[in-house]
This record gives structure tokens, sequence and C-alpha cells, in this order.
């Protein structure tokens, strides 16, 4: 039996993690916890991307990762913008504050 | 690759590198000389240099309307019609820029309307490409400038509330379509469509196939609000500023709805299953199909219970995804794209229209609309236009959207497989039309509410209005206008 970890192994790793974001972007309250479900989501993407771009044998998907990040980064700075104009507005960081729209 | 192709590459990017200089000129003006000036003043004036440089990029992309290029592994791929649906873009863009005008609703208007023109940029890069990497950095430039957008109503708490579900939604739709995306290129080894098409067939009854078929497809029913993905549209809509929804509504849809055809028809024409009548089998076709079903039933049944106008535009736009889908499914890109730009261009419409009076009378339920056609005929008639061509009356545009895009359903396959669709999309719209009347109802039999006066947009606006409505009219009585430019 091999200990070299095969690309199955690293796609359960990353299949989990995009459960675990998931899970906490639909099931915790707090806004800025949601947003570090998003990021693990994100993350999980990058890990599959980067093992694939190890076992194809081509550079596509690491140089997608780096791109990813970026972006990745771009889009917390916007979410946390919008937290703090939301906090201004309602003094709360929690979805169960989010009603003045009905869902 | 050569140095030639980074030259060609400027030069191919002419009309983006074009908006992106507006973008800064906008910025730069409204920061540097117009300070002082009042937000009325400095709105007019930052549409116009949207205006003026939108133009600009348009003239270029008229003038090398034939080109075809396909540049640094499908990075940028060229087409007459990839130029035609940057046009109607720039022309979307063009028209929100000047809804901004309408209605005080930020002191930073110069920034509100350089985000509307790195949005179209964004937009611009998204029907120009074959390359999953492209399509995710376009798709997130668009996506980013559209939450900052819709929060942009600091008065407002319900601003910055839809901007935040809309940021959660998208970026978990984001999330969804980039997993997707991970597992085409493990399967295939390539982030280039056409690549992606050759070998993806191989793995066509593959599990991780059809995961990555769902997340993709999932990712981006979020951007074109398809149900069950819907959830953010209504509130998006209802809290955003006016010219914001419109973009939402017009702008984004095209793009989205552009680069999913393209996405499923070009990369993923190997392992479409089938969602004919008892046929089905997995594939993008069976998924496509279910979120169609869900859209066009959820939709029109949502919006049935609306009083207000904003989230009727909602539901209604939803409904709307439903019968686009059909188009794909079809295979038909001209009809998509006809279906999408008659679309977007009669959404902006109607959102020019409820800028207008919201911004007169401060009541956003559809009873606001009460006896428009004794305070502005102008706008009651081209509200009329509008809403009757969303319900699909001819000969206005939206009839021969709707009849391309069924016909396209209705032709696929051998045997009339996908009947059921066509007659529930035509049993959803005749449902549609009891709410649209609704609205005109409002408009042309009640009763002129008392102590309201007449209600009349900016010139500009006015003439933009008036010219939209055209538009729909010719368009419709005459599709072949359009729609050789599309094929």
């Amino acid at each position: 039996m091999s200990l070299t970890p095969g690309l199955h192994h690293f796609l359960v790793v990353s299949a989990l993690l995009f459960s675990l974001g998931l899970l906490g972007v639909l099931a915790r309250r707090n806004l800025l916890v949601i947003y570090m479900g998003l990021e693990l989501m994100l993350n999980a993407a990058n890990l599959a991307l980067v093992a694939f771009s190890r076992f194809n044998a081509n550079l596509n998907g690491q140089v997608m990762v780096f791109f990813i990040i970026t972006v990745a980064a771009a889009e917390v700075a916007v979410g946390l913008a919008l937290i703090v104009a939301l906090y201004r507005k309602r003094q709360s960081a929690h979805v169960e504050d989010l009603t003045s729209l009905k869902l | 690759m050569t140095n030639g192709d980074y030259y060609q590459l400027l030069k191919l990017l002419a009309p983006e590198w074009t908006v992106v200089g507006t973008v800064l000129a906008i910025l730069f003006a409204d920061l540097q000389f117009w300070r002082n000036r009042s937000v009325a003043w400095r709105s007019a004036g930052a549409a116009s240099i949207l205006s003026l440089g939108f133009a600009a990029a348009a003239g270029l992309l008229i003038w090398k309307r034939a080109v075809t290029a396909d540049l640094l592994g499908g990075t940028l791929v060229l087409s007459p019609t990839s130029q035609y649906v940057k046009l109607a873009l720039l022309g979307l863009a063009i028209v929100t820029a000047w809804l901004c005008t309408e209605g005080e609703f930020t002191k930073h208007v110069g920034e509100f309307v350089a985000l509307i023109a790195l949005a179209t940029a964004g937009m611009m890069f998204l029907v120009s490409t074959e390359n999953l990497l492209m399509v995710f950095v376009a798709l997130e430039l668009v996506s980013l400038s559209l939450y900052v957008m819709t929060a942009f109503n600091k008065r407002s708490p319900r601003s910055a509330e839809a901007a935040l579900k809309y940021f959660l939604f998208g970026g978990m739709a984001a999330a969804f379509t980039l997993f997707g995306f991970s597992f085409l290129y493990g399967l295939t080894g390539s982030i280039h469509l056409p690549t992606i098409a050759a070998k993806i067939s191989w793995h066509a009854g593959d599990p991780l196939t059809l995961v990555a078929i769902v997340l993709v497809v999932a990712g981006f029913g979020f951007k074109i609000a398809a149900v069950p993905f819907h959830l953010w549209a209504p509130d998006a809509y209802e809290g955003a500023p006016a010219p914001a929804a419109a973009f939402i509504a017009s702008g984004s849809k095209v793009a989205s709805f552009f680069v999913l055809g393209k996405l499923l028809s070009v990369g993923l024409p190997g392992v479409g299953g089938s969602g004919a009548w008892k046929a089905f089998s997995p594939g993008w076709l069976a998924v496509v199909a279910i979120l169609a079903t869900a859209s066009m039933i959820f939709g029109n049944l949502a919006a049935l219970a609306q009083s207000s106008l904003r989230r009727l535009l909602a539901y209604s736009a939803i409904a709307h995804a439903g019968y686009a889908l059909l188009a794909i499914i079809g295979g038909s890109q001209p009809a998509l794209l006809y279906y999408a730009i008659t679309y977007a261009v009669t959404s902006v419409g109607i959102f020019g229209v409820v800028a207008v009076v919201e911004n007169r009378t401060g009541n956003e339920d559809i009873a606001g609309l009460a006896g428009l056609r004794e305070r502005s005929f102008l706008l009651s008639v081209a509200l009329s236009v509008f809403v009757l061509s969303l319900a699909g009356v001819p000969p206005l545009a939206g009839f021969f959207g709707k009849f391309y895009a069924f016909a396209a359903a209705a032709k696929l396959g051998s045997s009339l497989g996908y009947w059921w669709l066509v007659a529930l999309a035509l049993g959803a719209s005749c449902v549609s039309l009891f709410y649209y009347l609704q609205v005109l109802k409002q408009v042309w039999v009640a009763p002129v509410p008392e102590g309201q006066g007449k209600v009349a947009g900016g010139w500009v606006v006015s003439i933009l209005l008036a010219l939209l409505a055209l538009a729909v009219l010719v368009t419709g009585a005459a599709p072949e206008l359009l729609i050789r430019f599309l094929k």
C-alpha cells in the first residue's frame, strides 16, 4: 500500500471543504462567519484546481488559482464594506435583522 | 506566443480600452473639477462623458464589425455577433447612466457612473471569450460592480440590505461556478471551451461530469435569476437605486445569457442528455429544462401576488429567464440573443419609467401609477409599449422573442420531444397577461388621485424612453432588422 496521496484524496478533501463552506453559509447567523464559509467554498475550488493541475500535468489550473485568490480578496473588500454600511444603519451583523425586505 | 500576438490583442481590444478610459475620465472630471457643483449637474456631466466615450467605443465596434479573431488560446474570441452584442451593451449602459439624473440617491454620482462603465467593460470581456478563466474574471468584474451599485443609496437601509443579499447569493454562485469549472478542467485538462468540448464526450456518463454540469448551471442560474436560485432578485430589484436595478435587469442579463448559451453549446455539446418527454436522460438539457419549468411556473405565480411594482418586475424577470432558457435548450443563438436584447431594452425602459414616477411621487407600488395617462402621456404610452412587449403581445418585440425561443425548443429533436416545455411556456405566458394588464389598468383606467400633479422626467431621459419604446415597436414589427445581425 502506497502512502502518497492520489488525486481522489485531494478531491475528497476539496469536496468536504466545499460542503463545510456551504453548510456555514446556509446554517450560520453571523454575517462574518457566513463570509468565512464563502471563502472556504472558493478555497475548495482552489484545492481541486491545484490537484487537477498536478495530475493533468499542465499549469492552467495553477494560473487560475492565482486569479481566484486575487478576485476573492477583492470580493472580501466589497463584502466587508457592505457589512459596515449595513452596520451603520442597523447596529447589527446578524442575518435575522435583515428583514426590511421580505424574502 | 509572440509579441505580435500582444500587439494584435491591444488593437482588437480598442473598444474595451475606450470604455476603461471613460471610467478614468469620469472619475477624474468628477473629483477634480466638479466638487462644488450640484449633484444634478454632476450626474448629467458624468452621464454625458459616459455617452461620449461609449459612442466612440461603439464607433470602433461598427468600424471593425466584420472582425473574426481567436487569440491566446480562446482568451479573446471575436465574431461579428459578439461585436453587435457589445453594441447593445453599450447602448443599455448609456440609458442606465442617464437614469442617474432622475432622483438624487447619492452624492457620489461620479463613482456610480464610473461603476456602470466598469461593469460594461466586464460584460464586453464576458461576451468575447471562450476561456474559463476569462469567463470567471469578467463575471466577477461585472458582479462586484453591480453589488457596489446596489448598495449606493446610503440613505435607505434597504439598499445596503439588498446589496448584502445580492452579494451573499452572488458569492455562493461564483463558488459553485468555480467548483464546476475545476471539474471541467480536471476531466479535460483544458480551460479552452472547444478543447473541453472535444474531450468531455469521453466522459459522457461520468458522475463527475454531471456534478460539474449541475454546479456550472447552478452558478449561472443565480446570475440569470432562475428558480430555485432566484431569491436575491426581488430584494435586489426593490432595494437598489433605480439605475442599478435597471442595469442588473438589462445588461447583466444579456451578458449572462450569452455566456451561458456559449458555455453549454460550445463547451459541452456532447453531454446534453435529453429533456424530451418520456426520454429523460441526464445532461445539461435535462437540468436546464427543469430550471426553465420551475422559473416559468414560480415566477408567474409569484408575480400575481405582488403589490410593489419593482417586485412584480423581479418575478416577471424570473419568468422571462425561464422563457429564455427555452432558446438555450433549442440551441439557437440568434433566438437567445434576440430574446435577451429585446428583453433588456424593455426592462431598462420600464425601470426608466419607474425611476421617473418614483422620483416625482415617492410611491413604489403599482397603485402609484394610478391615472398616469393624465399626468404624463409620454410615460403612459412608453410604459404600455414596454409592458405589452413583456406580455408578448404582437407586433411588439416580446412576441417575436418568445416566438423564436419557443420555436427553437419545439424544433429540437425528431419527434417534438420538448412539446411539454413549449406548452407550459405558452400557458405561463397567458397567466402573465393578468398581472401585466393589472399594471396597465392602473395607468389607463384607474381614477386620477386627488392632488397629484403632472409627472415629467428630464428631457434626455424622456427622449431616451421614447427611443426605447420605438425600438421595441420597430424590432417587433420587423424582427429581421435585428436578427440578421445576430446570426
